[in-house]
């Protein structure tokens, strides 16, 4: 065989190789952030939304948000925020809801009893790159204690706790407040959002 | 050394530069480099100019005919004119563009005629019944580790092997 | 990501351009590979030429480990290409058929086709005999091959994982006995030429 020959089949066999080494070393999609930029993306403090936030935003039915109750279904059918859809903690890597989660439009805020399983799946979903992630602080329990039964300040407090609590008084009575039992009947039963545009395999060929 | 006239280009540099052509005909198109399928839409179409209703019925054509545009206005159809035409485009730079009949000296003209119908005709069906020739179904199908791809090679290649030593006086 | 098309981020008009220009890519290399001749094309079969094994397992083995990076890398999506669904019985009985085509024609669709725009008569045969066996065969396709075509079906079946081994070890093996091959091949012609005396 000639030296040009030679060249090119060793080439191919050094691309083989390759091929079978990335294969067998690196496993996807896990590996999709180095743990040195987690750690980066982790400290980030801004990967909250307050109750007040949420509220403000689903008074003004704000499209762009998704809710996302990670608890189980039976707490979920008990009871959860407006609108908002059920994925429990243990399957948010599963595959049916890749397309829902991994998005740049709406803004998805990850709630829970409190903020615990929140911050689990949120650093999940950094790890997994998805965007637009955010978690609820306080969780549900939080929800309650704010705007469902806001406490009234004391006479001595600050004028914005003052103001704070006047919205959260107006809010409550719009979320049916009061009551973490019996679903307020504006609430409506969301379901998952329309995927994007099916790909299909290509046709052609000698078929 | 190896006996290679200097006209020809190293087999593997032309396997592999083949190679990059496949890749990038799948990942613009998502289809192989092929060639029986578009013969396959010349036949369709011209059935379905000559006689569009059987077209329309027969189960053979049923899937190509009828749609917005003609049959034969496919993807493969417009590769296999590329490679008309690259195949020329190499021919005249090599200096291969003459009219000549390919065989051993040990047939006479009309054989070689008379076989090439022969192998044509049953390459025709062979093509349709494995859904592919060599360079569609084999070589894509290789490239992108299907099994059919590999069924066919040990089919077209194991076959020819068998029986290679009864056609040997056509070729050496 | 890729492909393109089939996801339609390319439009009708631009894939078949693409189509067009990658055939020009195509038809030229296999012309100056020499696949235009048929005695080079048959010399597989006889030890003379082996320039179909060089060509056909250098091209198939570089697509393949092209395509494993870019489907790794999320570059391109296989699974969306028009993969071919195998069904063993018809590919392997069309096969033997293709086999005698090319043994007893020398060609395959494909080199006969640029084979015959370069000038060769057989070749220009060896293509009107095809469009007269397709023709045959659609004529009698429901009498005859419908049933035997749509036999032995399997779906879109991975070679690799149909042998239980990830694609990456497969194309090293592949490459590997590729690779052999080569060697072995280079050492078959120069002994069969200088037997039978062949001359192109």
């Amino acid at each position: 065989m000639s030296k040009t020959s030679i060249f090119y089949v060793v080439l191919l066999v050094i691309g083989a190789f390759g091929a079978f080494i990335i294969d067998t070393t690196q496993k996807e999609p896990f590996e999709k952030v180095q743990p040195c930029d987690l750690i980066d993306i982790i400290s980030q403090t801004n990967k909250y939304v307050t109750t007040d936030e949420l509220a403000r935003k689903i008074m003004a039915d704000d499209p762009t948000i998704l809710l996302v109750d990670l608890r189980s279904k039976t707490e979920y059918d008990k009871y959860s925020l407006t609108g908002a859809i059920n994925i429990p903690l243990e399957s948010l890597a599963d595959e049916k809801y890749k397309d829902v989660l991994d998005q740049n439009v709406r803004t998805i805020i990850l709630y829970s009893n409190s903020s615990d399983l929140a911050v689990k799946a949120w650093t999940l979903t950094s790890r997994l790159s998805y965007k637009n992630v955010f978690i609820l602080k306080g969780g549900l329990n939080r929800w309650v204690e704010t705007i469902l039964k806001p406490t009234e300040p004391k006479e001595t407090a600050l004028r914005t706790e003052f103001e704070t609590y006047s919205f959260r008084k107006a809010a409550s009575s719009y979320f049916g407040g009061g009551s973490t039992v019996g679903a307020p009947t504006i609430k409506k039963k969301a379901s998952l959002p329309i995927k994007r545009k099916k790909k299909s395999a290509a046709g052609g060929g000698c078929d | 050394m190896e006996d290679k006239s200097k006209k020809f280009m190293n087999p593997y540099l032309a396997g592999i530069l083949i190679g990059v052509f496949m890749v990038a005909a799948y990942y613009f198109s998502g289809e192989g480099l092929g060639a029986s399928g578009a013969l396959k839409s010349v036949v369709v179409a011209s059935v379905d100019a000559v006689n569009h209703d059987y077209a329309s019925n027969a189960s053979f054509f049923k899937a190509r005919v009828g749609g917005e545009h003609s049959p034969a206005k496919t993807w493969l159809v417009f590769e296999v004119l590329g490679v008309i035409a690259g195949a020329i485009i190499s021919a005249a730079f090599a200096g291969r563009l003459k009219i000549e009949i390919g065989k051993s000296p040990k047939i006479t003209n009309k054989k070689r005629l008379i076989y090439a119908l022969i192998g044509g005709i049953l390459f025709g069906i062979g093509s349709q019944l494995g859904r592919g020739c060599t360079s569609g179904m084999v070589m894509s199908g290789m490239g992108v580790l299907s099994l059919s791809g590999f069924i066919g090679l040990i089919a077209i290649f194991g076959g020819g092997y068998m029986i290679a030593y009864f056609f040997r006086k056509i070729w050496i | 990501m890729g492909p393109l098309f089939p996801q339609e981020l390319i439009s009708e008009e631009i894939n078949i351009l693409i189509g067009f220009f990658i055939g020009i890519g195509f038809g030229f290399l296999l012309e100056a590979a020499g696949f235009t001749n048929t005695r080079k094309l048959a010399g597989v079969f006889y030890g003379y030429d082996f320039v179909v094994l060089k060509v056909f397992f250098s091209a198939a083995i570089t697509a393949a480990i092209i395509m494993f990076f870019l489907n790794h890398f999320g570059i391109m999506d296989i699974s969306l290409t028009f993969y071919p669904k195998t069904y063993w019985i018809p590919t392997l009985i069309g096969g033997l058929i293709m086999a005698f085509g090319f043994i007893i024609g020398g060609f395959c669709p494909g080199t006969s086709v640029c084979a015959a725009v370069t000038g060769k008569i057989d070749a220009m045969i060896f293509v009107g005999g095809a469009l007269i066996g397709i023709f045959g065969y659609a004529f009698t396709y429901d009498s005859v091959w419908k049933e035997l075509r749509g036999s032995g079906a399997m779906g879109k079946v991975n070679i690799a994982e149909w042998m239980g081994m990830s694609d990456g070890l497969f194309i090293l093996l592949l490459t590997v006995i590729a690779a052999v091959a080569f060697f072995a091949v280079s050492i078959i012609q120069k002994k069969v030429v200088a037997s039978t005396n062949y001359k192109l």
